[in-house]
């Protein structure tokens, strides 16, 4: 078993190598014109880049999100000591590795609020608090210094556990020593739970403080549910292309689809019902605090969208993915990752927009510029990252026991 | 005939062969063994372990089962019966309004259609693989080899049906021989028994009892009947408390309604001021309104007539309202038509009197006292005494003004 | 391989390189059935079974009796009263339901996470989940008041033309409960039919072979009919996952839904979910560790079964951590002075002591399973098991008797005072669980044999160890 493993891990392509520092830079160089084209839609809108920083912020969490996924997947697969999902870790790895770029891309939107700017977070608007006691209670948390510093200890946390994990694993790939492996499960526990308190609060500061006035316990588990979602279906759709590519051919198979197309659909379903968790207990009591959020996401045009979200990120791909089938073939799995990808993205427009002008469903060009300009400068990210190292775990202890694994 | 009696390895002579029975050593050589069988075309046969052999269906050429269909069948329609029940009971048939809820609240329908949808499915899963099982099946022939008893334990054995078209004792024996079989047993079995026909009566009888209790309840609840219920719960249906307008022992006067104390006056009621409460004077009626006479006044005392005295009195005040000639019209026997306040009799009553009549009745008329307060009410008096001028004014009483624009 | 001190054999190795064993000593099926028919088939019934069965259904007496006293005299022989209306009853729900979770945990979601070794202990937790529910159904059924009418909570068509009020989370309860009951006895008894034919063949009496004969539905292990059965036992699992989920969901929404401050919050749902899994682990590991030292089944149920159980409930524990951590934050962070009240009067009002258990038993205990020594020795994790449950009743009693009896206005608030006929139906309960337990073990198969023993061919076909 292990010689089979060594044999498959040896005629087949597993690097990215040049290819992929080839592809870093024109990602970059698009994500780039993105950005500029995004910020000169933005300044001529002339309000004060109000829709600018919201529709950042929106493609932002979105492409952070995707990395939070990968950072889960491969912390649950230590802590589980899982062997089925070895041949696909390096590439949840990878995207969870990706943090230089992430910090980098944060700054537009936590260096604004350090220097006063409140476009995006009216509690950073000292006019704004004077005028409402609500705002003055939460100043303690609410104000720039501890927000800098709460982002800091973030991107710390995650550059760690993302470095930590990728390192240790490429580290395995020269010297196949099994003691990486029990290191990285035994450290896992611990990383969870830094991972957790870190995604809430992140989740609480830069999307739930878009209406400070609101709050919901549940806020952080809903957005971890949906950077989940987005991070499998990333997962999927990369070893899809990678294969297509010509790359990956023997390590990944039908197997490792099923199961991820498994564990997509739970996440789906545990997305609906952390949904509809927080709406059906706030639409119950239907205390007026609480209820605005909701109503102005009802209002007006926003209902269509929120009829759209439930169906597209829901209703549809529940069905779609219920069958065996549907899980086994590359064609229809990636189909349903592509569009629960898309179905991300909307939730979070659901989340982000909102603050920006109640009444009317601001989208534009502007949204599609800095999707491609954020997400350019994030893919040159991963091309540089993935072609560092190999695309699979060559020597990990449990690599046969990946390849050999048959489902029911 | 059932697995309860032990049987005997070797058969009955007459017995005939109900199909051979091989056993193996290991999951492999049963899946192997197998792959043989399937590929020597018989259809009728089995294979049996005591615990799923990993594989084995790929080497039997057994087909996916539908289980899985009928279970999404089931999951929808109990997911469409609990929607349609829950609007049916709480937005059609009986309309309720909760905290001011839409009376079809979706978001609080979920959870009950969720659980119907787990139900029916677990239901249907369940009894799906029970009879597509084909279970209970308490007899079968494999039951016949003693060797058999093992097959819960540790023992692989593959049975091969005799009705098998391709089934040939000789030839059966020698496919499981040389496909490793560590022992092959016959299995002889007669034919089948009938179950007793006193089983069949008896369950016919059961099943008509059984009909008893529901015929005999809507029965019972279809028919009126002159005795009182059973009660079960005396305490609750017998309540140590006394009821409306019930004789009580402890009082002189045997009531269990107490009336007030005297003098007891309710909050509010505490009508000191005779003359604005009742119209009354040391000297007999008051002979004037209690407040200043204005224009708002009598446009209040206009409004009240119009709602409360006019369905009688009429809007002129002469006794023709809708209600009095109705009644006339239906020849009521007891109808006592209203009196017309133009009449000198009324004319000359005081105002206190106009009052006292208002507020507690004559004759056929009920009082007013609980519908007009009582400054209403005084508005009414100066209402009816414009009505009463308007029959009876002289030409000076009109004013200037509107006389000039008289014919 | 076999060795006289094999059930002392650690296999919690971490070694990545192989798995470790998870039957350890005689390892062929014989031996595998002996050991747990033995259990079942024991010629005399040990005295200390009959010691224990008669103290707990002493116990249940007094349950019956209690409740018995509860039908003729009404809802004032507890301690409920304005304004805590609900007290020890729906905590003792609660509790209980909880308590049910981890069995659907261990048979389900371990086993759609192909889990292997739930294959020991998943009879034993299915059998704790159906009486778990059945102790926990209890409870709502008779604190309605006029138990005589509690067939009015279904949907019949009746002459007052009166439905039940779909609206209310009350209702969902008895739909979510009563599903969550018949599918897991479904569950249960699906898994046992196999195990109950090889009872069935093994049995010496007649009346043995006749009742394990009659619910073995006479199965003869039929390659045919194990497809269908493991496709079952998938969709089997595949549903009473999102109901394990949505069950205790429903009843958090009891309290959710109201808008009294420390009720009304979002994270209930999930919080009260991984609380459950949490308590329900604690009655497993309460229940296992004596278990398998007098039956015997060290060697099915090994060191390395209870060092995983042990750290879910560590990771349980942590989920449960972050539920308390994240409400005091929003009861901070919300503004309502109504809510951050609530969360100070738990800490430090007058059921300040029943909080300082909580946490002390929820949060602090749990953390000695950082450490692999508590996690492997049985008399410890015994310990913090039977811990967890105490703080795990005392989280709902903090959540329910606490924030009721100070809410909104003052002049209404309250202390709560337990009653003994409260006292003597929570100990009751606790005497019909463990009845019905000591008659599972005495008759029923204990472990999954048929599981194990697909484990065990699945680690023969792979050479491991």
């Amino acid at each position: 078993m292990q010689a089979e493993a060594a044999q498959i891990t040896a005629t087949e392509r597993i690097s990215l190598g040049s290819q992929g520092r080839r592809l870093a830079g024109p990602a970059l160089a698009v994500g780039l014109a993105g950005l500029a084209a995004g910020f000169g839609l933005g300044w001529l809108r002339d309000d004060g880049l109000k829709h600018f920083f919201h529709s950042y912020l929106l493609n932002y969490c979105f492409f952070l999100s995707l990395s939070l996924g990968g950072m889960f997947f491969v912390l649950i697969q230590h802590v589980t000591r899982a062997g089925w999902s070895v041949s696909v870790r390096r590439l949840a790895e990878i995207l969870a590795a990706n943090i230089f770029w992430l910090t980098v891309l944060v700054l537009p939107l936590v260096v604004p609020v350090l220097l006063g700017n409140s476009a995006l977070y009216r509690w950073n608007d000292p006019a704004a608090v004077a005028g409402s006691e609500l705002l003055q209670v939460k100043t303690p948390y609410l104000n720039p210094a501890f927000f800098g510093v709460r982002a800091l200890v973030y991107f710390l946390v995650w550059w760690c556990l993302g470095r930590y994990y990728l390192g240790r694993s490429v580290q395995q790939d020269v010297s196949g020593d099994p003691e990486l492996t029990i290191r990285m499960e035994r450290r896992s526990p611990a990383a969870l739970i830094l991972f957790a308190v870190t995604v809430t609060f992140a989740a609480f500061d830069w999307l739930m403080s878009l209406e400070p006035e609101w709050f919901s316990t549940i806020y952080g588990v809903y957005f971890f549910s949906g950077a989940v979602v987005g991070g499998l279906a990333t997962l999927i759709l990369a070893a899809i292309g990678l294969q297509a590519a010509g790359y990956l051919r023997d390590s990944i198979t039908t197997e490792h689809y099923h199961d991820l197309g498994k564990l997509l659909f739970a996440f789906v379903v545990f997305w609906g019902y952390i949904a509809f968790s927080q709406y059906m207990l706030i639409w119950y009591a239907n205390i007026p605090e609480e209820t605005t959020w909701y109503l102005a996401r009802q209002s007006g045009p926003w209902v269509w969208l929120s009829l759209v979200l439930l169906f597209s990120h829901l209703l549809i791909p529940f069905f779609g993915l219920l069958s065996r089938e549907a899980k086994r073939r590359k064609a229809i799995l990636g189909f349903w990752a592509a569009w629960l990808l898309a179905a991300h993205w909307l939730d979070l427009y659901y989340l982000v927009m909102p603050s920006l002008c109640g009444g009317r469903l601001p989208l534009g060009a502007i949204d599609a510029c800095l999707l491609v300009g954020v997400g350019g400068i994030y893919a040159a990210g991963v091309f540089r990252v993935a072609s560092a190292c190999a695309l699979v775990p060559q020597r990990d202890p449990r690599l046969a026991e990946s390849l050999a694994f048959e489902n029911i | 005939m059932s697995e309860t009696s032990p049987t005997p390895s070797e058969p009955a002579a007459e017995e005939p062969l109900a199909g051979l029975v091989a056993q193996f050593t290991s999951p492999e050589a049963l899946k192997k063994a197998a792959a043989r069988v399937r590929d020597e075309g018989y259809t009728r046969w089995d294979a049996h372990s005591p615990f799923p052999v990993h594989g084995i269906e790929r080497a039997m050429g057994v087909r996916r089962t539908i289980l899985p269909w009928l279970v999404l069948g089931a999951g929808i329609s109990g997911g469409m019966a609990a929607i349609l029940l829950q609007w049916w009971t709480n937005a059609f048939d009986y309309p309720h309004i909760i905290s001011g809820k839409p009376l079809f609240s979706l978001p609080a329908n979920i959870p009950v259609t969720f659980e119907l949808i787990v139900l029916l499915s677990g239901l249907t899963a369940f009894l799906g693989n029970l009879v597509l099982n084909k279970l209970p099946e308490f007899s079968h022939a494999t039951f016949r080899s003693e060797r058999f008893r093992r097959v819960t334990t540790d023992g692989f054995f593959i049975s091969l049906d005799a009705t098998d078209p391709k089934f040939d004792e000789a030839a059966a024996r020698a496919l499981l021989e040389s496909a490793g079989a560590a022992a092959v047993d016959a299995c002889r079995v007669a034919a089948p028994a009938r179950l007793p026909a006193v089983v069949g009566w008896a369950l016919l009888v059961l099943g008509v009892l059984a009909t008893l209790p529901p015929v005999l309840t809507l029965w019972y609840r279809s028919i009126p009947k002159r005795s009182p219920r059973i009660h079960l719960i005396q305490d609750m249906d017998f309540q140590p408390k006394y009821k409306t307008q019930a004789a009580s022992p402890l009082f002189a006067d045997r009531r269990a309604m107490r009336p007030p104390v005297e003098g007891t006056v309710a909050v509010g009621r505490l009508r000191e001021d005779e003359y604005f409460h009742f119209g009354r004077t040391q000297d007999g009626w008051a002979r004037s309104l209690p407040m200043e006479p204005t224009d708002e006044l009598i446009e209040r005392g206009r409004q009240r007539f119009d709602i409360y005295c006019a369905v009688c009195h009429g809007y002129d005040g002469a006794g023709g309202g809708i209600v009095s000639k109705r009644a006339i019209e239906r020849m009521e026997p007891d109808w006592a038509t209203p009196v017309s306040f133009h009449s000198n009799a009324v004319r000359q009553q005081a105002d206190g009197q106009l009052f006292h009549t208002i507020t507690g009745g004559a004759g056929k008329m009920p009082g007013y006292a609980a519908l007009i307060e009582p400054a209403d009410r005084w508005s009414i008096v100066l209402y009816i005494r414009a009505l009463q001028l308007s029959r009876n004014a002289a030409a000076g009483d009109v004013p200037d003004e509107i006389r000039r624009r008289l014919p | 391989m076999s060795s006289t001190l094999a059930e002392n054999v650690d296999n919690t190795t971490d070694d990545p390189r192989r798995r470790a064993a998870l039957v350890i000593g005689r390892r062929d099926y014989a031996s595998i059935t002996d050991r747990v028919c033995g259990v079942a088939e024991m010629p005399r019934t040990p005295p200390a079974w009959y010691v224990l069965f008669a103290f707990s259904s002493l116990l249940t007496a007094a349950l019956f009796a209690s409740v018995g006293y509860l039908f003729v005299t009404g809802v004032g022989v507890w301690g409920n009263n304005s304004p805590v209306f609900w007290g020890w009853p729906i905590v003792n729900f609660v509790f209980w339901v909880g308590i049910g979770h981890a069995g659907t945990l261990i048979s389900a979601i371990l086993f759609l996470f192909r889990q292997r070794w739930r294959t020991s202990i998943n009879r034993f937790a299915e059998a704790m989940t159906v009486f778990a529910v059945m102790c926990a159904g209890l409870f709502p059924a008779i604190h309605i008041g006029r138990v005589w009418l509690v067939y009015w909570l279904a949907p019949y068509p009746n002459q007052m033309a009166v439905w039940p009020n779909f609206r209310s989370p009350l209702l969902w309860d008895v739909f979510a409960v009563s599903t969550y009951g018949t599918v897991s006895v479904l569950f249960w008894y699906h898994g046992m039919i196999p195990d109950l034919a090889t009872l069935r063949d093994r049995a010496g009496g007649k009346l043995r072979r006749f009742f394990y004969g009659l619910f073995a539905l006479g199965w003869r292990g039929s390659a045919r009919q194990w497809h269908r059965y493991e496709v079952t036992y998938l969709l089997l699992a595949a549903l009473a996952t999102p109901l394990v989920l949505s069950v205790h969901s429903v009843v958090s929404f009891d309290f959710a839904v109201s808008q009294l401050p420390g009720w009304h919050t979002t994270i209930f749902p999930p919080y009260f979910v991984a609380g459950a899994i949490f308590s329900g682990f604690a009655m497993v590991v309460t229940l296992m560790v004596p278990a398998r030292a007098v039956l015997g089944l060290k060697e099915l149920v090994t060191v390395r079964h209870l060092d995983n159980i042990n750290k879910v409930l560590l990771a349980t524990s942590w989920m449960v951590a972050y539920a308390y951590s994240v409400e005091w934050f929003m009861a901070w962070y919300g503004g309502s002075p109504y809510e951050r009240f609530a969360f100070l009067n738990r800490a430090l009002g007058p059921y300040a002591w029943a909080y300082a258990i909580m946490v002390t038993c929820n949060v602090l205990v749990p953390q000695l399973f950082w450490f692999k020594r508590c996690r492997t020795t049985p008399w410890i994790m015994f310990v913090v098991a039977v811990l967890v449950n105490v703080g795990m009743w005392f989280e709902r009693f903090v959540i329910i008797v606490g924030s009721l009896s100070r809410d909104f206005l003052p002049s209404s608030w309250g202390y709560f005072r337990p009653t003994p006929i409260d006292v003597l139906m929570l100990v009751g309960s606790f005497g019909m669980f463990f009845t019905f337990f000591l008659l599972f073990l005495r008759f029923l198969p204990v472990v999954a044999m048929a599981e194990v023993k697909t484990v065990v061919a699945h680690d023969a076909q792979n050479h491991d160890s």
